[in-house]
């Protein structure tokens, strides 16, 4: 071997070694960018799932609950007037607090805390009359400062948390009267003006119903769609046109679609405002062309050789497509409907169009009842200015990664059941 | 007696010519082998008897090609009808994705022949009888079709095809893709099968023209040269061009 060819061999082995090495940088870099990414929202979000009690002791007076009757029924305790005691509870936590301060200590709770005494007789009746430890909610405030991110250093009149509370709350920390347990009432509760009670149970619903009509409405359009042109529709100019035209639709902005969705769905149809009804279907607009897409290319990857089997044994067009061709051609579609699916679960803009960005405190039952959803969620999260929000954010980001994962993993079960059949 | 006969007939995929004046007559429960070099036409020949150039959008068919004097190169023909009466085997096997039961069953569920679970048993039964894998699968029915050897998934595929019984079955290269074990055991069915049915095959291998046909068609660059029976054609042909390519000085 000369010179030149050794030389020439070496240059092609450093052209591969260097070649592979540029593929682990840009994997490695990858990698680290999306461990960043989960860092910050796992360090940040992880406190959310974690609601912070106060506990301390009701006495559920008669006389306070203006109930007249010997033996109360459910009714005489359902309109009991809990005012008074509710205000006992927390006040008692210092008896020698002057009465124009007690908003101080009742604005460490959530301003709900009346309605979770009433809550707490109403399911044992036969506390009335007793003292006994009640937990309450405690305010955004202190469960940051129960979580360790609010800064206690700063000047007190940049505080929203003052000197006094924060001496209550580090005394009823030292007694073990604050209490920290895993938060149902974020998955339970619809959203709320104040960041200690607000949940992701509406925007939730309203993500799992959007994205039912969205599938309901762009799978069998887009799959008939598909099947039309790809076995049916003849070769001419105007398919052609057909064919760039859903290659268009896929790359335009969603925005765009919302604009759409606002003006013929809203404004012509007079469907029902903020609902996953219009949100679905908005959302289907863009699935449309993606699942087209893919199920065009997976009906273009059967073997022809199967076609014309059927073909040859005298099946008609129509059995040749629905016994063969469609069958065989599942897998491919359905992960691209799953693919589809994927971007209208993280999409905003054109549910903030047709108006799902209202404020719903209620949970959704149905597609018609107004409903956020997670990604607008969490726009409308990351626009509040209380702490407590922060960390919300991240959780709720978390919550639609999960959804994510799950909704893939199905979709990979599904997508192994049918190839198991077909292969 | 003549079960099909072609006349003048020209095939043209768009402005090019395939077939140039191939008339031919095809003997009814005789093998007709049609042999030449890639490319002569003879496979497109052979699509034309069951009409599968319908699915190729640029091809179109001129002249007469009748079957039991029913002209098969006519809009007004139904196609599923003649398919059900003319089978076709593969050059590569092409069992569906299926059981080996639905494999065979498929043709008699869409043309409605059995009328009952136990006729349907019965046919798929003396399909695969017939095509000799019935004692190879006979417990495994329902075991993918893709899943059996190459030389099992192309007898399962005349299976199929015999399921419907037709009156003709085209065969284009049926052993091409098999091994000299399975070709020695299609070629075989191949005589069984022309008691009750006619066949036309189209070969790259003489030697197996020469063992299964009772006639033999030689094409060249779309021309049907010679046509007779397949004594004469190897022994001793008309033509020059023929006895070149038999004789393997040319192809």
């Amino acid at each position: 071997m000369n010179s030149f060819k050794k030389n020439l061999l070496k240059k092609r082995y450093n052209a591969e070694r260097r070649f592979q090495w540029y593929g682990k940088i840009a994997i490695g870099l990858a990698l680290s960018f999306l461990a960043v990414f989960m860092f910050q929202i796992f360090s940040k979000g992880y406190s959310a799932f974690q609601k912070t009690w106060i506990v301390t002791e009701v006495h559920y007076d008669k006389e306070l609950l203006l109930i007249d009757a010997e033996s109360p029924s459910k009714d005489d305790l359902e309109n009991a007037d809990y005012y008074d005691v509710a205000y006992k509870a927390m006040t008692s936590l210092d008896p020698g607090l002057p009465e124009e301060e007690d908003r101080q200590l009742i604005q460490m709770v959530s301003y709900k805390y009346e309605a979770e005494v009433k809550d707490l007789l109403l399911k044992n009746p036969d506390y009335l009359g007793k003292i006994v430890p009640i937990k309450l909610t405690a305010s955004d405030d202190i469960d940051q400062v129960h979580k360790g991110n609010y800064p206690r250093d700063i000047p007190e009149k940049n505080r929203r948390v003052n000197d006094y509370q924060l001496q209550i709350y580090d005394m009823l920390n030292e007694r073990g009267d604050i209490l920290s347990e895993f938060n149902i009432s974020f998955f339970t509760n619809p959203d709320s003006r104040e960041a200690e009670l607000a949940g992701i149970a509406s925007s939730f619903m309203g993500t799992v119903f959007s994205i039912l009509v969205c599938l309901a409405f762009s799978f069998p359009v887009a799959v008939l769609a598909a099947i039309y042109l790809e076995e049916f529709a003849p070769k001419n100019k105007f398919t052609d046109f057909i064919e760039v035209n859903i290659n268009n639709l896929a790359a335009v902005p969603s925005i765009v679609f919302g604009l759409l969705g606002l003006g013929i769905l809203l404004a012509v149809f007079n469907l029902p405002r903020s609902t996953p009804l219009v949100g679905g279907i908005t959302l289907s607009l863009m699935t449309l062309p993606t699942i087209i897409i893919a199920a065009r290319a997976s009906l273009k990857a059967v073997p022809p050789s199967i076609r014309e089997a059927a073909l040859a044994m005298g099946a008609s067009n129509m059995q040749t497509t629905m016994h063969h061709t469609v069958p065989l051609s599942m897998p491919g579609t359905l992960s691209g409907t799953i693919i589809g699916l994927a971007q209208a679960l993280g999409e905003t803009a054109p549910l903030i169009l047709i108006g799902m960005v209202a404020f719903v405190n209620t949970i959704p039952g149905t597609p018609v009842d107004p409903a956020a959803s997670l990604p607008v969620q969490i726009y409308i999260w990351s626009e509040s200015a209380e702490r407590g929000f922060v960390e919300k954010v991240s959780a709720c980001i978390m919550v639609l990664l999960a959804f994510l994962i799950l909704m893939n993993l199905a979709a990979q079960i599904v997508r192994h059941k049918f190839e198991k059949k077909w292969s | 007696m003549s079960k099909i006969k072609a006349e003048n007939v020209n095939v043209y995929y768009g402005s090019k010519q395939a077939l140039f004046d191939v008339s031919i007559d095809i003997a009814e429960k005789e093998v007709t082998a049609l042999i030449g070099p890639s490319g002569c036409g003879k496979s497109t020949f052979l699509r034309c008897l069951n009409r599968m150039n319908d699915v190729i959008d640029i091809c179109r068919v001129e002249g007469s090609i009748k079957m039991d004097n029913l002209e098969l190169n006519s809009r007004k023909l139904d196609v599923v009808r003649l398919r059900e009466n003319v089978g076709m085997v593969f050059q590569k096997p092409n069992p569906f994705p299926k059981t080996i039961y639905e494999n065979v069953a498929y043709g008699p569920t869409i043309h409605g022949i059995a009328q009952s679970k136990e006729e349907m048993d019965q046919i798929v039964e003396t399909s695969l009888k017939k095509a000799a894998l019935w004692n190879e699968v006979k417990d495994r029915l329902d075991e993918i079709g893709t899943g059996l050897s190459g030389g099992q998934q192309q007898r399962l595929c005349i299976a199929r095809a015999i399921s419907v019984s037709p009156e003709v079955i085209l065969m284009d290269e049926p052993c091409s893709a098999l091994d000299p074990i399975a070709t020695a055991q299609i070629e075989e069915l191949i005589d069984d099968l022309k008691k009750e049915v006619t066949i036309v095959i189209v070969t790259h291998s003489m030697s197996q023209a020469a063992r299964v046909s009772q006639k033999t068609g030689f094409f060249h660059l779309g021309k049907l040269i010679e046509f007779g029976s397949t004594d004469k054609i190897f022994k001793n042909p008309d033509k020059q061009q023929t006895q070149d390519y038999i004789t393997g000085r040319f192809g």
